[in-house]
Formats: structure tokens, sequence, C-alpha cells
């Protein structure tokens, strides 16, 4: 059982590949905002030093934001593309509970922060959501007594052991998590 | 010679379009969906919305796309897309999307140049007879092209301001008429006659345009006359508008035509619906005694046949693009 995990969230692109429950290879690269020149040839790249073939993939987890837009879009693209095609499951998670998962907790507020503010979500401690996600803008930071937890190294082992008990969607309806507004729908 | 299938992918701008051209010209299947509703709120195109619903959409435009077709996404021979110019967000979507098309069925990519693509609209249901003078005319474009053969363009002229199709939308927006505004502008200068005197764009003797001074003045007249409490006849501004500005363009047309003594005259981009302006290019061809070629309405706005068209020459050069390609807002035709 094969696994491809696309994280494009932000700067840096994250691809792993799976067996099982094990990493059998992962790759870090910061893109320097030039996923969509970087992307395609890593993922082709990784999938040959993995030594498999694409359509031996079995299923595809993609994060899908927040972070930024064109970031996410490019990854969920790619990732939904890749499912119908290829005729597999895919799993979302977000960019928030890959943190909230890589690290023992109670009750946390989780953050991810970005040029002008940073988004926030609340975990209990078996990770499920408890607050939805909100934007908070640099300014509204400083007005807010709330701890967030930011700097988490991510855990791989943990994301794809939680991915298990996670719903597959349809790649239809695989779409990015903005959570921000953008200017004219406010 | 085998029949050659390209599954052609347009996102410029809003419209998610996907079409299977046979041989260049051949529509075999065809999927455009537009995003004109959602953005008619707004007043015109809100980039980042747009791009959302490319992504949101363009799995089922796929999908439908085959749906129609007899031909299996497995016996495509190539796979085509807008990667310029147009809504980088926009563009990005399709161009990822088609990257890993080609990656999962093994297929060549081609990159086609949107306005290329309009140009190639005219070889869909005829066949383009070089040489040939092409007026590109959109929402951000306006330009004379002499093409002497297949894939070889020289500008003549262009505009030096505003493309026609913005100046028909700011034209539009202060006439308080919906998104998209050229298309409606259009249908009420009909109902109008040319009673206003509105300032004709420069009389020199290059291929140039210019028309943000005729729309800086109906801007200012609308202003003014509103603020003495005077009522625009709106019919008879538009009429007026439209009878100048596609004067401007015949005007070069002709000038063009007297010097480059093309047989073949074609009309392209998203303005070439325009109604009048197809009416005085028939006057124009008949007076010159030279073919005119103006897409189907269908293949005049944004479309991806159009794109399966301008990819054929392409596909025969076999210049086909690797896994690194990259959407770009701005491209010349000429590079």
């Amino acid at each position: 059982m094969y696994t491809l995990y696309i994280d494009t969230h932000y700067d840096k692109i994250v691809i792993v590949i799976y067996q099982n429950t094990e990493i059998k290879i992962q790759k870090e690269i910061d893109s320097h905002n030039n996923h969509s020149v970087i992307l395609m040839p890593l993922l082709i790249e990784t999938i040959k030093e993995a030594q498999i073939n694409l359509n031996e993939l079995n299923q595809i987890i993609v994060i899908n934001g927040p972070g930024s837009f064109t970031g996410v879009r490019i990854g969920v693209t790619i990732a939904k593309t890749l499912a119908f095609t290829l005729k597999i499951p895919i799993k979302v998670m977000s960019s928030l509970l890959i943190k909230a998962l890589s690290f023992d907790h109670e009750k946390v507020w989780i953050g991810e922060r970005e040029k002008n503010g940073i988004f926030i979500g609340k975990f209990d401690k078996e990770n499920d959501l408890i607050e939805e996600y909100q934007y908070l803008k640099n300014k509204e930071i400083t007005n807010n007594s709330l701890v967030f937890y930011e700097d988490i190294e991510i855990n791989y082992e943990k994301i794809i052991k939680y991915a298990q008990k996670l719903k597959e969607i349809n790649p239809h309806l695989v779409n990015p998590l903005y959570v921000k507004k953008i200017e004219v729908q406010k | 010679m085998k029949d050659i299938y390209i599954l052609a992918i347009e996102t410029s701008c809003d419209e998610t379009s996907m079409a299977i051209v046979k041989n260049g010209h051949e529509i075999t299947s065809f999927t455009v969906l537009t995003q004109m509703d959602t953005h008619s709120q707004y007043g015109g195109v809100v980039p980042e919305i747009a791009s959302r619903m490319h992504t949101e959409n363009i799995t089922m435009v796929l999908e439908e796309t085959l749906k129609k077709s007899n031909i299996k996404i497995e016996d495509i021979d190539a796979i085509a897309v807008t990667y310029a110019p147009g809504l980088l967000g926009s563009l990005l979507v399709g161009v990822e999307f088609a990257k890993t098309l080609c990656y999962v069925y093994q297929k060549p990519l081609i990159a086609v140049n949107h306005t290329i693509g309009h140009i190639y609209a005219n070889n869909i249901d005829n066949k383009l007879k070089f040489p040939l003078l092409a007026l590109v005319v959109s929402g951000g474009h306006t330009d004379l092209i002499l093409m002497q053969k297949d894939y070889q363009f020289e500008i003549l002229g262009s505009t030096l301001d505003d493309a026609i199709g913005e100046c028909y939308d700011k034209v539009a927006r202060v006439l308080g008429l919906k998104y998209p505004g050229g298309p409606n502008v259009d249908k009420l200068a009909k109902e109008g006659k040319p009673t206003y005197n509105l300032p004709k764009p420069v009389n020199d003797n290059t291929y140039n345009f210019s028309f943000s001074g005729l729309k800086s003045h109906i801007i200012n007249l609308v202003h003014n006359e509103t603020q003495r409490g005077h009522e625009i006849r709106k019919e008879d501004l538009a009429c007026s508008f439209q009878i100048i500005a596609v004067d401007e363009l015949i005007r070069k047309v002709e000038l063009a035509l007297q010097k480059t003594k093309v047989k073949d005259l074609i009309i392209a981009g998203g303005v070439s619906a325009n109604k009048h302006l197809r009416q005085e290019t028939h006057k124009l061809a008949e007076k010159y005694q030279i073919s005119l070629n103006i897409p189907d309405f269908k293949y005049c706005t944004d479309n991806a046949a159009m794109i399966g068209a301008a990819a054929y020459p392409l596909f025969l050069k076999k210049e086909f693009a690797d896994f690194t390609l990259n959407a770009q807002s701005q491209a010349l035709i000429t590079k």
C-alpha cells in the first residue's frame, strides 16, 4: 500500500511516499514562490526514486491549507487530478491539523503565520477541531491574549497513522481551505 | 496519415473550457463552463475568485468533455494548454492540471499562447489563407498582425493605450450596464442614433490605435451631464461611441489592406463577436474583394477549441513543453 503526501501550502514543498505506515522517501524543497516550476518535476523524480510506478499508488493525502492561496491551489489541483485520473482515494488535512497531531497536548491553539497575520485553530487532546479556523491580522494578534503554538516540527509518522481514520473525499470536491476572506467578499 | 487528437485546456480568465480537437480543426467534444454570473455581481472579473472556481471545476469539466466524446483519454495524442497571457492564478490551474494529465497518461504537452489561439479560431470552420491580415480585438488586445505563413507573426500596429474591449467595458460601466459590458453596449447601440459628437481618435498614418481619449471623453461627458441634471440618452451615447470606436479599427485595417495587398482578412478575439464590427468588416471585404473570416460566435470568446486549433501546428513541428512549464500573465506572440 503506497500513499503519496503533498504539501505546498507555503514556501516549502513537501512530498512523502509512504509504504504502508513507513516513510519510504521524503523530499523537502524551499521553492521560493516557484511551486509551478518545481512541483511536477519534483513529484516525478520522487516517484522514480521510490522505484514505484505511478499506478501503484493507492492513496493521496493533500494539505489543503490554510496558507498561500496560490501555493495551496497548485498542490490541490495536482492532487485532485491525480486522484481523479488514477481512480484512487484522496484525503485532505489542514496545515494546522498536521501541526496539532505532531505533538502531545491538551486543548491547544495552533497557529500558521503568514506575512500579514496568522491562521489559527483550536484542537482538543484527540486533535479534533473544537473552534473553527480563523484568520487574525498582525494588529489583531497584539490585542489578543491567546497563546498559539506555531513552531512545531511536523511528525510525518503521526500524519500517516492519523490519516487512516480520515474519510475519503470525492476528488471533484477536494478544494483549498482559504479561511481568509478576499477584499470584494468583505 | 493517422488522425491526430488533441485535448485542449483553457483557463486564462473566467471560463474553464476543454475541447478535443481532431486534426486541428474538427471539434469532437467541447465544454465551456463560464463564471460570468459570479463575476457580474462584482462588476468585473475578480482574479482570486476566478482561480478558485477553476480549481473547483476543473476535474468535472474534464469528465464532461470525455463523456461527450468517443475518444478515450488514453487515445489522445497530446495535451495542449493556454500558458499565457491572462490572469496568472487562473492560468496556473490549467497549466498544473495539464502537466498532471501528461504525466499520468504519458502524453506530450503543448504550451499555447492565448492570443494565437484567438487567431487560429479562424482555422476551425475555415482555413487560414496566407498571407493574411489579422485584427485581434479583445479586453487585452488591439493588434493588427500580418502573417506570411503558419505561426509567423508580424505586428504592424497595436493600441498605444487601452485595448478596445477594455474601453467597451469602461463605457458600459459609466452607462450603468451590467458585466460583461462589451456585448451589452453593442446591444444597446442598436436602439440608438449617433447624436453625440465624440472626438475621433488619432488620425495618423501608422497602424496604431488609441482609445483612452475617447474613453475619458465619455466618462467626463456622463459626469458633467449628470451634474447639470441632464439625462443621458444611453442608447444614443452607446451608438455614437460604437461608431467612432469601430471606425477607428476599420480605418487602420483599410490602411493595412492598401499597403500589404493581402487577400485574406481575419478578425479574432472576444470583440470579434461585436455585430457592428462584423458588418463593417464585411463592407470592407467587399470593397477590396478579399475573403473575410470571423469565427463562429462560440469560438470568439475564450474557449479551448481554439487552443486545440493553435496547438496542432506545434504538434506537427513537435514543439513540446516540459514539466517546468510556468504560466505567464504577459507574452508576446512574436517570440
